[in-house]
């Protein structure tokens, strides 16, 4: 349905809230006139609602019902360091010497963050505490210009905090910089990366986005921010295991040069609601980009994903890969732009969305679109929703494997063409344990049903 | 005969409808261990039905009848639990899965008997080793036990893959249907050779065929013709050689 009554009360308490914040900011930062910018047009417009063409199937309201109430003081619990180097990943970075950003609650951890030795290469500031760099602001109001998305004007009214990193590296050998955040209290998180890749540079930038405990309600909306210059390799994977009462709001903006190779892949479970919007811009030759990733989802989760790639010059490929589990009462939405100016001959471009359905009650929409202004060109869409094949099922079961892992078995195996979309082989082995834990649990389900 | 034939595995009067068809009309089969019984009929006589009942496929109605293997029922029984209990089906068409390697198929496949029958799961190393020897005697290279299982597999290769698959889970009572069905004539060869290297006194086979030429190399105990749901004639394999000349017409009315 395509009327709501919109949840009045949500609204006006994150007016208030932008409101209230704003009052409280130093107009003489350099940001301070972007953040009024996206103020009042947020002001104007308020949250989206589904009578919004990319917020068709996501009604907002219906999930969030109140900003969740938070302390003023958030102390970071003796237990963070700990709780951090739990996870083998983390572990493993630091004996790697990689760099290693803590984000708690949206707030950059100093003490809890390494940065790589070889600071030449690499440098890394804190949107809240260090002067904000030239570079960063220039593209910070680029893209507020140029915005019309509500929930990215809320993040840049409201954003607190966030990793600033220019990387300028000639050497060929890809740097490592795992960013690392924990929802640790209940409350409403706003926080805003830039990313500079200056020319030739080779870079991972590993996300890693988790809940430290099952009952904490948070809200975010973060904003991720690339600029990626010619001749770079940049490999990004996000991995995101909010807990089931998180709300998060996801915006990623991407503009490559020339020549360039960026593979972004997203692996995203739980959340009570997680918006991904994506927008993705070729605006030199010869890059060849990936912007893929898997959703596995269960309880009540729900995440939408909007991306849009746009080809604006000769001779890119772009390839985009999604694959969805949905079980129990999940439900998943995709919408995929692509499009191609006229100047964007030779583009090839291809799209596919699959989703697996395990249960009677999970739903997925998928909506492919492509607008395309060349004539010389290669693109391709495709979506498919499919359930578990039974005679695949029988066939692994009649071979004495038990129903459960001969699911896990066909689960996984619908995942692997997108997860062939992780260039780096190391990359995609750091995260094998844990993905298999979330593919176990999603694959048997019933979780809060 | 004389004296009292032992049994190892039976099929007695069933009865199996498919969407309110009825398939299998009170069908009955007692099979004794060691012996190889042959099974040929018209199509649609019902004899993939039958293999999929007993392997304990799901889209289909038992509405009578029982089938037992060693004496325990199997009907209450899932497919897994079929299959760890000793009984094997060589499919008429191994199905093709995309992302599960042959490999870590095989591998799943072994476990899972072991832990069922209380056994140590192989090391790697060992599982290696074993499936290699397996493979090698049906002519089946590495390259092709990584591939995706069944995905791109030529007919002769699926049939072969499921030999293979038979030969490492040692089974009690093999049910094949159609296996030669596809095979070039050195493949045929090696798949007949692969069955009666598994041949013992233990072991039983029931073979679906629909021709003579397979039983010449893994020789008939018994053959039978099967014809709307049941089996109507049963002989020894010089039935096969008389159904080769002349047919099914002299039993099918
Ligand atoms: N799932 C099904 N739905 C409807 N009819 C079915 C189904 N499966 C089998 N049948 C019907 O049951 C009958 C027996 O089929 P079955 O495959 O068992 O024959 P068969 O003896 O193996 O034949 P063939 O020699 O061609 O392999 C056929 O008429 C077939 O159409
Ligand atoms: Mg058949």
């Amino acid at each position: 349905m395509l009327t709501e009554e919109k949840n009045i009360n949500v609204e006006e308490q994150v007016i208030a809230y932008c409101k209230d914040n704003i009052s409280n900011q130093d107009i003489k930062h350099p940001l301070y006139p972007a953040r009024l910018g996206a103020y009042e047009l947020f002001r104007i417009h308020g949250l989206p609602s589904t009578r919004n063409e990319q917020w068709k199937y996501t009604n907002i309201t219906s999930k969030l019902e109140r900003i969740p109430s938070q302390s003023d003081v958030k102390p970071v619990p003796v237990n963070l360091d700990n709780f951090i180097n739990n996870f083998e990943i983390v572990k493993k970075a630091k004996e790697n010497k990689d760099s290693v950003l803590v984000f708690m609650d949206g707030a950059m951890q100093s003490q809890l963050s390494v940065i790589s030795s070889d600071t030449k290469t690499i440098k890394v500031t804190s949107l809240k505490k260090d002067p904000i760099p030239d570079w960063a602001i220039k593209l910070n109001s680029e893209k507020h210009s140029q915005n019309v998305n509500e929930m990215f004007n809320l993040n840049t009214a409201l954003m607190e905090d966030g990793a600033i990193i220019n990387i300028n590296n000639n050497k060929g050998i890809a740097d490592n910089i795992y960013i690392i955040h924990v929802g640790n209290n209940d409350g409403f998180y706003n926080y805003r990366h830039m990313i500079n890749v200056q020319n030739g540079a080779h870079v991972n930038i590993i996300e890693f986005k988790i809940s430290n405990k099952v009952d904490i309600e948070a809200l975010y909306t973060s904003s991720i921010i690339w600029k990626i210059g010619d001749n770079c390799v940049v490999n990004n994977v996000k991995y995101q295991a909010h807990n089931q009462i998180t709300i998060g709001f996801n915006q990623q903006y991407a503009d490559i040069a020339n020549d360039t190779e960026f593979n972004s892949f997203t692996i995203s479970s739980g959340s009570k609601l997680l918006r991904e919007f994506r927008d993705i811009n070729c605006n030199g030759s010869n890059s060849n980009i990936s912007i893929s990733g898997v959703n596995l989802l269960d309880g009540d989760s729900h995440i939408d994903t909007m991306l849009s790639v746009k080809h604006k010059a000769p001779n890119t490929i772009s390839r985009e890969k999604y694959k969805s589990i949905l079980n129990d009462n999940s439900k998943g939405v995709f919408q995929g732009n692509i499009i191609v100016d006229d100047i964007a001959q030779k583009t090839i471009a291809k799209q596919s969305i699959d989703a697996l359905i395990l249960s009677k009650n999970a739903e997925h929409d998928a909506k492919p679109e492509l607008e395309i202004y060349a004539d010389d060109v290669q693109c391709g869409h495709g979506a498919t929703t499919g359930q578990i094949s039974q005679d695949s099922l029988f066939y692994l079961k009649s071979r004495g494997i038990p129903e459960e892992e001969a699911k896990r078995l066909l689960v996984h195996a619908f995942l692997t063409d997108a997860l062939e979309e992780i260039k780096d082989k190391k990359i995609l082995e750091t995260f094998a344990d844990v993905m298999n834990n979330m593919l176990n649990r999603v694959s048997k389900g019933n979780l809060n049903v | 005969m004389w004296g009292k034939k032992s049994v190892m595995f039976n099929v007695s009067n069933l009865t199996v409808s498919v969407e309110d068809n009825e398939i299998l009309k009170s069908f009955s089969l007692d099979v004794g261990p060691g012996e190889v019984h042959a099974i040929m009929g018209p199509n649609g006589s019902g004899k993939s039905t039958l293999a999929h009942v007993c392997a304990g496929k799901e889209d289909y109605t038992v509405l009578n009848g029982e089938i037992n293997l060693n004496g325990e029922d199997l009907l209450d029984l899932e497919a897994d639990e079929r299959s760890t209990r000793g009984l094997f089906l060589a499919f008429q068409y191994p199905i093709e899965i995309p992302g599960v390697t042959t490999l870590t198929f095989l591998k799943s496949s072994l476990e899972a008997h072991y832990k069922a029958n209380n056994r140590e799961v192989l090391s790697t190393p060992d599982f290696m080793k074993l499936v290699k020897k397996k493979a090698a005697e049906l002519n089946i290279d590495d390259s092709m036990i990584k591939r995706p299982l069944n995905v791109g597999f030529s007919g002769g290769e699926k049939k072969r893959n499921e030999i293979l698959q038979m030969a490492l889970l040692d089974p009690q009572i093999c049910i094949l249907d159609e296996t030669d069905s596809g095979l070039d004539i050195d493949a045929l060869r090696l798949v007949a050779e692969g069955v009666n290297n598994l041949r013992n006194e233990k072991r039983s086979f029931v073979v679906i065929t629909h021709y003579q030429r397979l039983l010449d190399y893994i020789k008939p105990d018994f053959v039978h013709i099967m014809y709307n749901g049941k089996i109507i004639e049963t002989g020894d394999s010089s039935l096969a050689l008389e159904l080769e000349k002349s047919g099914y017409n002299n039993y099918i009315k």
